[in-house]
């Protein structure tokens, strides 16, 4: 399994979230509700739905690893992927030859949607993740495990959550970039 | 670096020319220090430690009670920053500064300042002017508050800051100008400028 230091994980990361979080406030805020609401060039989703299935997302993901971070603890100076989390964190790469995927009932999202708050509540929430990551620096990322939020009796540790919740995050990105008129 | 220090003797020649001697006593208090997004420089209830000057980035002094949250001001490239009252009052700060992208700084203890100010009547000057300048735009920016309309405030902003759109979350631009996110959002579809 993957192996490397937890600070150099929660760096990378830091880093990958500030990237999407400038695109999301350099482009998609600025967008007109025409453009976030039009489906994609191949009938598939959204500006505005890409950014709702994220935000469905962070809506389950962000207090429960906010929760455990605040119990604080003893951070472990080297961070090792568990089996699954590291098939999550692959499966999410955005790629070449980028499989499709079909999104779970809960995190589908509806066809009529208010573009500007989703746009919005995705960045509050890109805010609030960089604060937990800074605030991951402080816990031990192997030992603290959070439930999944499509099957609440596996629990992933937190370092493996990060990450497959960050890379979700951008392949929605690029996806939804392609959206965008030139 | 060399353009920074530049920069600052700029913004301060426009206050209050110094001489020689004076600016290189000036100059040799501030050093370069860097900030994340969202990073918090200076938090209510403690003493605001240092001024900036804004080299990169935009930021904002606000007031929160938890509940509710006022942004008093931004701050951007080439101006100064920080929690001016509590700087010079030597007070707990009622406001938070915070960054709002990615910044770069030049700052300068309070301290070091204020020693400054002590010794050098030319950069006591300097210090009244900008503080007094800095008022100013407190004083007009009420005026805005208080007598234009939403659209007013929001055309105005814009036409000052065109680009700051591009830079930070619309929420904090709705909250500097009093209105809510919605209505900013209205006025952006609205308003295509």
């Amino acid at each position: 399994m993957p192996t490397q230091a937890s600070n150099e994980l929660l760096r990378d990361l830091e880093e990958r979230v500030e990237q999407d979080l400038e695109t999301a406030i350099r482009v998609f805020q600025n967008l007109t509700l025409a453009v976030l609401n039009a489906p994609s060039a191949s009938g598939g989703w959204s500006i505005a739905q890409c950014l709702w299935h994220l935000d469905s997302y962070g809506d389950y993901y962000l207090p429960r690893m906010e929760a455990e971070i605040q119990k604080g603890g003893q951070p472990s100076p080297v961070f090792s992927s568990g089996w699954l989390g590291a098939y999550f964190t692959k499966m999410m790469k955005p790629g070449e030859n980028m499989k499709k995927m079909k999104a779970f009932k809960s995190h589908t999202p509806p066809t009529q949607l208010d573009a500007q708050q989703v746009v919005a509540e995705f960045i509050r929430q890109q805010e609030w993740l960089l604060k937990l990551l800074r605030e991951a620096r402080g816990v031990n990322l192997n030992r603290i495990r959070i439930p999944i939020s499509i099957s609440r009796w596996v629990r992933l540790k937190l370092g493996d959550v990060l990450q497959f919740f960050i890379m979700h995050s951008h392949r929605h990105m690029v996806q939804a970039l392609r959206n965008v008129p030139m | 670096m060399r353009d920074a220090f530049a920069a600052l003797q700029q913004l301060t020649n426009r206050f209050q020319p110094l001489q020689t001697a004076e600016w290189d006593a000036f100059a040799a208090i501030w050093s370069p220090v860097s900030a994340k997004r969202k990073e918090q420089l200076t938090l209510a209830g403690e003493p605001e430690r240092f001024i900036y000057f804004v080299l990169s980035g935009i930021q904002r002094v606000y007031f929160s009670d938890g509940a509710k949250e006022a942004t008093l001001v931004f701050t951007y490239t080439h101006s100064f920053g920080g929690v001016l009252d509590s700087l010079l009052m030597q007070q707990p700060s009622r406001y938070y500064y915070e960054t709002l992208s990615p910044s770069e700084f030049l700052r300068a203890r309070q301290a070091d300042l204020l020693t400054l100010m002590a010794n050098h009547r030319s950069l006591e000057t300097l210090v009244r002017k900008g503080v007094t300048w800095s008022m100013s735009g407190i004083m007009e920016r009420l005026v805005e508050l208080e007598c234009f309309s939403a659209e007013e405030r929001f055309r105005t902003l814009l036409k000052r800051s065109p680009h700051i759109l591009q830079l930070i979350p619309h929420k904090y631009l709705a909250n500097y100008l009093g209105m809510d996110a919605t209505n900013f959002s209205k006025l952006l579809n609205s308003v295509r400028i």
